[in-house]
């Protein structure tokens, strides 16, 4: 039972972890510095090694919003390097486990009856964790529930977490904050929308019936009677989560059936309802023997009509081609200012042009074979490349629409598992473009 | 209704009505049609009344979370947290003499008024540190264990004061700063940290040298 005990309770706490993180990622450069003008021959990459788990490890502590902000940077490959991202990939499992007795507080509060009074059994420990919350195992009248609690006060310490994260995160990544100021704006929406669990019933409801007669995706059941604002329960599903079922011995044949089955359901919501599951962690998602489950829909993202047209204009290959057209739609996305001077113009354009030719790869020739390492390695290249320019670091002024950020999250995360699977997935262009 | 018990209520009604106690057993007796004489038959002074008062709150916790069936499995430090969350929810039913009295009063000071419930807490937090010992969660220390009761009741005005100026909604940050707290208070117990805190105030003693 050694729940808990390192989470950071008041403000003042929270900011001395921070300022433990900023000497910690500082030791590491003079180190780093030291071994150099030594010459002992360490690369940047084990320095950014070394800085991710100080870093990891202090918004591991943390929990609540520094922890989701860091998967959701994580995910962002513009914005982190690759070793960053390895670190925080981690943070959903990685959540130590609120007491028993916290749990049935909870019950009580939120509903006014324990958990044994809702239940006929309910196991005292954890299921599994999750960022803001942990599952638990149920029973009742024959059936297993899966019933997630959130910790108390999450909700509450979310913003001044980011008030204090902000210019921690935005030091260590290189970016200014005039400039990336409405995706922190964003970021902190959705984080508090993930602490609302009556939303988040709302749109798992929703989105699971509107996805419903897809092949090989299937949803779990909703329980709204045993479920409010800090409580979320839903059928109990037995599976694999999609990291597991990565690494185990599955033959191709099936990687490829679950490939699919992932790639359709994102195909849907993104082009189809423009409404999305915008949390695509291994940890979401689940293979049994009928398919492939989907958990969690704490994290949906709407996309307006005009957005969406104007973000995935760049699928068509006819675009790239153009220069005048391709900056046209950059500026109608706002990536490309009016006031930018010619040359860096074009540098965006043509770094734009190298951007979308690799992540509109899939979608070229109606098959995509993820299983080819070859593919992320370029996506995470592109990254690293944009990171060290120079030139780009220089630019000033807000860019591009901060709805991007979970739209990218998405395509990021989806083709970041269907690489560790190792699917090969029919694609297709939406019916728009195709024409 | 018994006596006791109306008094008690009058007390609660009053405290929360005028933000203090009342002036007198009289001006008490009066609003309530009890007797003056029945009144000391009760308590022996209006504080004794105050302090039956708060008594009364961790004695009914205290029933409330024996009851509980998952009571008998749970270690003491389940035990400590079920205790400090069920006082939350049963204070609720007097939260604005809550207010009234704890506001203005430090964790460290111990006015006549809290005496029944620093006794009653005590009693229940002996059980509990014998039941720690037993299951192994805290080591013990001989002669300091004798502290740990005080140790613990210092504990839980600690979380009433926090209580009391919490603000957030339905006080979910008091049940965060309840497990956080019993949790390090555990973790120190169950470790040697107290023992090195100890012997390193015994080296710096003045008697220490003598040893030597």
């Amino acid at each position: 039972m050694a729940a808990q005990s390192t989470i950071r309770s008041s403000r003042l706490g929270r900011m001395a972890a921070f300022a433990g993180t900023g000497a910690r990622v500082g030791i590491n450069y003079l180190k780093h510095y030291g071994q150099r003008s030594i010459g002992s021959g360490v690369d940047e990459n084990d320095l950014h090694e070394r800085n991710a788990e100080a870093v990891y490890k202090t918004f591991s502590e943390l929990k609540g919003g520094p922890l989701k902000l860091a998967q959701m940077l994580s995910i962002d490959h513009n914005l982190l390097p690759a070793a960053y991202a390895g670190q925080f990939a981690k943070a959903q499992y990685s959540a130590p486990p609120l007491s028993y007795p916290l749990v049935a507080r909870t019950f009580r509060r939120e509903m006014g009856r324990g958990p044994l009074e809702v239940f006929e059994t309910f196991c005292e420990s954890a299921a599994h964790g999750a960022s803001i919350g942990q599952v638990h195992k149920a029973t009742r009248d024959g059936r297993d529930f899966a019933v997630k609690v959130q910790y108390p006060g999450v909700a509450e310490s979310l913003r001044s977490d980011l008030r204090i994260v902000k210019p921690i995160a935005l030091q260590v990544i290189g970016l200014r904050e005039r400039d990336v100021e409405n995706y922190f704006r964003e970021v902190e929406t959705r984080l508090l929308e993930e602490t609302d669990y009556t939303l988040e019933l709302e749109r798992s409801m929703e989105l699971s019936r509107a996805s419903s007669h897809l092949e090989g995706v299937s949803f779990p059941r909703y329980f709204p009677e045993y479920s409010c604002r800090r409580i979320l329960t839903m059928e109990w599903i037995d599976g694999l989560t999609l990291d597991r079922f990565a690494k185990g011995p599955a033959d191709q044949a099936e990687r490829d059936r679950v490939g699919q089955a992932l790639w359709d359901f994102y195909e849907f919501q993104i082009h189809t309802l423009q409404l999305f599951h915008a949390d695509p962690h291994p940890g979401n998602f689940l293979v049994s023997p009928p398919g492939l489950t989907v958990l969690d829909f704490g994290c949906t993202k709407k996309i307006e009509t005009l957005f969406y047209r104007r973000h995935f204009r760049f699928l068509d290959e006819r675009l790239l081609g153009d220069r005048d057209a391709l900056e046209e739609a950059l500026v109608d996305l706002g990536i490309l200012l009016p006031g930018d001077a010619d040359a860096s113009r074009a540098r965006i354009r043509d770094l734009c042009a190298a951007s979308i030719a690799i992540l509109a790869r899939p979608f070229r020739d109606g098959f995509f074979d993820f299983s080819d390492p070859s593919f992320m390695r370029s996506i995470y290249d592109l990254g690293e490349q944009n990171r060290r320019d120079d030139s780009l670091r220089g630019l000033r002024g807000q860019r591009g629409s901060p709805d991007s950020i979970y739209v990218n999250r998405a395509y990021f995360g989806l083709y970041s598992l269907l690489s560790a699977i190792g699917a090969r997935v029919k694609t297709r262009l939406p019916a728009w473009l195709a024409t | 209704m018994e006596n006791k018990e109306k008094l008690l209520a009058g007390f609660r009604d009053h405290m929360g009505r005028h933000g203090h106690p009342p002036a007198s057993v009289p001006a008490l007796c009066e609003t309530l049609g009890v007797a003056e004489r029945d009144f000391y038959l009760e308590f022996g002074s209006l504080e004794a009344l105050e302090s039956s008062f708060w008594e009364d709150l961790v004695a009914k916790t205290v029933t409330a979370v024996e009851e509980g069936p998952e009571w008998q499995g749970f270690g003491a430090r389940q035990r400590l947290l079920a205790f400090l969350f069920a006082f939350l929810e049963k204070s609720l039913d007097v939260r604005t003499v809550l207010l009234f009295r704890f506001r203005s009063v430090s964790p460290l000071c111990n006015p006549e008024w809290l005496r029944g419930m620093e006794r009653r807490f005590k009693e229940w937090a002996s059980d509990l540190v014998a039941h720690a010992s037993a299951t192994g969660e805290i080591a013990d220390r001989g002669r300091l264990s004798g502290l740990y009761p005080a140790a613990f009741y210092l504990h839980l005005r600690a979380v009433i004061d926090f209580n009391v100026k919490d603000t957030s909604m339905r006080y979910e940050r008091s049940d965060a700063f309840v497990e956080k707290s019993t949790h390090l208070a555990f973790d120190l117990l169950r470790t040697q940290a107290i023992d090195s805190a100890f012997d390193l105030l015994r080296f710096f003693a003045p008697w220490g040298h003598r040893a030597g």
